[in-house]
């Protein structure tokens, strides 16, 4: 069974027909082509498939696309404006936050959100807000060192 | 330390700008026109005889493509190691016996994944369930289940590409049921060591098998053309061209007609070299439907049915004198390598080989058996057999500090080996920074005021804290398939390169660490460089990304391309600027100029103009080639440990400090201290990001990380059951360089990717022993393992 939904992707108005069955993660990845959205377990415990709705993250693996009707949906591919790297992006490269890069769109998606909740976060806000996302290639302390290295003291 | 521009210094990850928008293309990202979906059915059972499988009820289910089973395939084999010594034992599909739960039984091509799921459900197989063996000392018995009763004939598959083959028998001495694989080691007299030895003390370790947890999960695409019989494939793999090779094999095909195109690697971490039956499986179904077809493993399947670290067993017994010198050494290692061989000859022959770099002894015996037992298969992983024999060995000597009541650090420095020392196999450290590394951990962790000071001061109070070191060492590269690393720097009008590489980044850097030799070789800058690498139509051959030889062995075949390159460059601008002895030329910022008269200079471009203009139209391209180990001609021998194993070793000394609650059972890692020693470091952050990753991993392997595994069933194949490390765990960290200059490597680089996470896991059992007076014998040390060895529950 198939249902339109109505969402501002990426800052665009979008009318979808989605299965009813269809997880967030696969009208993004598999319909619309957005796969900086990463599918690491598709059960909901590694964060690799992180978005933004309406401004907070969730695992887009464990949404049904139907459930995000009439919200906002940001995904990686709406960090960097206008040709332009978000300080994010920057910082995260020049501190070594990023080694085989497949969790680091969702790292980056959380820490848009925390520094925007939160514009000075402390090691541990830091440790917090990223602890459900996974990362196996960095041991984290070069992801944790590039956001503490945006915090606005 | 010679001044360099670009080499040494944290320059951002080349491919940094595609992975932080989400641009990088994985192979799960991959999707072509027409494609198919495949899916595997797999083994309910870990032993079973296939009686028989009936696929009529899932052909006729609308969507599906095509279905095959064994019996389409009987005759292809192979496996990670095909020798004729050990001949391959792997099947795309299971012919007449499944040996493990998720052995693969049969292969779907459907329009969709959801179908395929729906005709996997909907096939019949028809077991004979057999009596499984479940750890590879029942497996060993006499009486076990024999795992594997066919004869197989082996022909090395590298001895058809041409390498000359060892004569002789290979009919093993060993009578052990269910033998996959022995190494067997030893110089000087263990006998008459342990004779003279003032204390001997004999210990048994055990270790479990582990999960390397890349993001990316397994995945390939394959898409054959029949008109051109060629066969195009994105697999996320470690090394393109040792996968073409297999897959070149298996499918009959020439090399050629078969391109690995290039996929960004979301993480391997040593799980994906080997060739998988999804792979084969994706190909085959592709060159039988004509169309694209798309592999994807869900993460449970990633868990049960890819590879794990091998669970082992390793006894040593170590004689040695009241000062301290070690007179004598044994060790005995058995691994359990699952239902299929897997590399289970390599881990045993790598135990010795990642060791034995560290201590000098004498007299010394190493013997190792790899197992067929009916678990998962067992590959390499970060490390390959490191952190189990380091794990035992430097635990045991601690406990032998402890009784002979001296400093465990006095038996490191007494023992350790030292520059220009030649190893029994004739392997020279041309660089060894142990000591500086023992002495510099031992300060960092304050060894002097904290160990067993805690103990001491803190009396029954519920938090106890404790100190420990280890030590451990790592090849740079060694000789397999294909034996050397080529690279092609291609000069562009404009004065700007592209280095065309088969090394694969698989998160380690090494785009970005080889672009910095290419252009401190040169004398251009990094935004002069491209990067093509990882096909194997356009690129040159390359060892692949591991056993940590990427940035050795394609370091220099990268620096001696951009060295052929930079002398045509200079030729050119010889002519122009008059100059009779391209010796009186250098180059910098992209500009060529008089050593002696540096305001006497043109451009790059001007150069290559030159070149082109006045050399019929000759363009410059540099090419530079290095084999895995100049000196020798063979692979090592596995079974006796003989030949060369690799021109450079990196080190490093590892020190813990943690913290154990007593009322929980907890220990937390508070302080991770490295200090290592990989040559000249080519880039500073890349450096110290491979530290805090193999710190990571080797502390969850340390404290949490485990596969449970019971009668051959996995009971944990997820993120949040099997407990990985999260960023809560993420310890204070220490990590220094104790820059030697290996003579080798390119700028003096060798190994860094690996190494580090064999040591912190000795370190933390012994800091654990420090701090609550207690051993374990075996890894993970769990809240409930230590709650029960203080008696409280």
């Amino acid at each position: 069974m198939k249902k339109t939904i109505r969402l501002v992707l990426n800052g665009e108005e979008k009318n979808l027909l989605v299965n009813v069955n269809q997880t967030l993660l696969d009208v993004l990845r598999d319909d619309l082509g957005l796969t900086g959205t990463k599918k690491g377990c598709n059960q909901g415990e590694c964060g690799a498939c992180t978005v933004l709705i309406n401004g907070k993250p969730v695992s887009s693996c464990s949404l049904l696309a139907v459930k995000a009707d009439g919200k906002s949906i940001d995904t990686i591919e709406s960090v960097a404006k206008e040709g332009h790297l978000h300080p994010i992006q920057i910082a995260f490269n020049e501190k070594g936050a990023i080694q085989c890069g497949f969790c680091t769109p969702g790292m980056i998606l959380v820490t848009k959100n925390l520094l925007e909740q939160n514009p000075n976060p402390q090691i541990d806000e830091i440790k917090e807000a990223i602890s459900g996302n996974i990362c196996r290639c960095t041991g984290y302390l070069q992801i944790i060192n590039a956001i503490k290295s945006l915090a606005k003291s | 330390m010679t001044n360099y521009n670009i080499v040494g210094k944290g320059i951002p990850r080349v491919d940094g700008p595609a992975k932080s928008t989400g641009k990088a293309i994985y192979t799960v990202d991959v999707k072509l026109p027409d494609m198919l979906y495949g899916k595997i059915l797999r083994s309910p059972y870990p032993h079973a005889r296939i009686l028989n499988i009936d696929t009529s009820e899932a052909k006729k289910l609308p969507g599906v493509k095509e279905i095959i089973t064994g019996q389409d395939l009987s005759d292809v084999r192979y496996a990670f190691v095909d020798t004729p010594r050990y001949p391959a034992d792997e099947r795309p599909l299971a012919v007449d016996k499944v040996r493990y739960i998720g052995d693969e039984v049969a292969a779907v091509a459907a329009e969709s994944e959801s179908i395929a799921e729906k005709a996997l459900s909907l096939i019949k197989v028809e077991y004979e369930i057999l009596p499984g063996v479940f750890t590879a000392e029942e497996a060993m018995k006499h009486n076990a289940p024999v795992i594997h009763d066919e004869q197989l004939e082996g022909t090395s598959a590298w001895e058809q590409w041409g390498v000359a083959q060892r004569k002789g028998s290979y009919e093993s001495e060993i009578k052990v049921n269910n033998l996959s694989g022995h190494t067997s080691v030893s110089f000087g007299d263990v006998v008459k060591g342990f004779h003279e030895s003032d204390y001997v003390r004999e210990d048994s370790f055990e270790l479990k098998a582990t999960a390397h947890c890349q993001m990316e999960p397994h995945a390939a695409v394959a898409s054959y053309d029949p008109i051109e019989q060629k066969l195009n494939v994105w697999l996320s793999t470690m090394g393109i061209f040792l996968k073409r090779f297999f897959l070149s094999k298996v499918l009959e095909m020439p090399a050629s007609k078969i391109r690995v195109h290039h996929t960004f690697v979301g993480g391997a971490f040593g799980g994906k070299i080997d060739l998988f039956s999804y792979e084969y499986c994706a190909a085959y179904l592709s060159i039988k439907t004509g169309k694209p077809v798309k592999i994807e493993l869900e993460r449970e399947e990633v868990f049960m049915t890819t590879r794990q670290r091998h669970p082992m067993i390793i006894k040593i017994k170590t004689g040695i004198r009241k000062d301290g010198t070690i007179l004598a050494q044994e060790v005995k290692a058995i691994a359990d390598n699952g239902g299929y061989r897997g590399s289970g000859p390599v881990v045993i022959f790598l135990c010795h080989g990642f060791s034995f770099p560290i201590y000098n002894i004498e007299n010394y015996s190493y013997e190792g058996f790899s197992i067929y037992t009916n678990n998962g298969i067992r590959g390499p992983q970060r490390g390959h057999g490191a952190p189990q024999i380091r794990f035992s060995i430097d635990s045991h000597l601690d406990l032998i500090a402890r009784d002979l009541g001296i400093d465990p650090i006095d038996i490191m420095r007494k023992n350790v080996r030292h520059e220009g020392d030649v190893l029994p196999n004739g392997d020279k450290l041309n660089s060894c920074g142990l000591t500086e590394c023992i002495e510099g951990a031992a300060k960092a962790i304050d060894w002097e005021n904290k160990r067993m000071q805690f103990r001491a001061k803190e009396g029954n109070r519920r938090y106890r804290r404790g100190v420990g070191i280890s030590l451990c060492s790592m090849f740079s590269g060694a000789m397999y398939y294909p034996f050397a690393s080529a690279a092609i720097v291609k000069m562009h009008d404009d004065g700007s390169a592209t280095l065309f590489t088969g090394a694969q980044d698989i998160g380690q850097g090494s785009f970005t660490t080889l672009s910095q030799v290419l252009a401190e070789e040169l004398g251009i800058g990094m935004e002069d460089i491209q990067v093509v690498a990882g096909d194997t139509d356009l690129c040159p051959i390359d060892l692949g990304s591991f056993l940590s030889g990427t940035a050795l062995v394609t370091g220099n075949a990268v620096k001696l391309a951009a060295a052929d390159a930079k002398r045509q460059v200079l030729e050119g601008a010889a002519e122009i600027l008059g100059v009779d002895d391209i010796d009186k030329l250098d180059t910098l910022e992209k500009k060529i100029f008089l050593k002696d008269n540096p305001e006497k200079s043109i451009s790059f471009q001007q150069a290559i103009q030159a070149s082109v203009l006045n050399r019929d139209g000759n363009p410059i391209i540099g090419k530079g080639f290095y084999k895995g180990y100049p000196q020798t001609d063979r692979y090592p021998s596995l079974a006796k440990g003989k030949g060369l194993f690799t021109s450079a070793y990196g080190f490093a000394a590892q020190a813990a400090e943690v913290e154990v609650d007593t009322l929980t059972g907890k220990v937390t890692l508070v302080k991770a201290v490295t200090f290592h020693d990989c040559g000249f470091p080519l880039n500073k952050t890349i450096v110290e990001g491979q530290v805090h990753g193999c710190v990571s991993m080797g502390a969850g392997q340390a404290l949490s990380e485990e596969v449970f595994l019971e009668n051959g069933q996995c009971f944990n194949p997820s993120f949040l059951s099997y407990q990985l490390p999260i960023s809560l765990d993420t310890p204070e960290s220490v990590d220094e360089l104790v820059a030697t200059i290996e003579p080798s490597g390119p700028f003096g680089a060798k190994e860094v990717g690996e190494g580090s996470v064999a040591g912190i896991l000795g370190a933390i059992g012994n800091a654990v022993h420090d701090a609550i007076g207690v051993r374990f014998y075996s890894l993970p040390i769990t809240p409930e393992k230590v709650l029960r060895a203080l008696g409280k529950i």
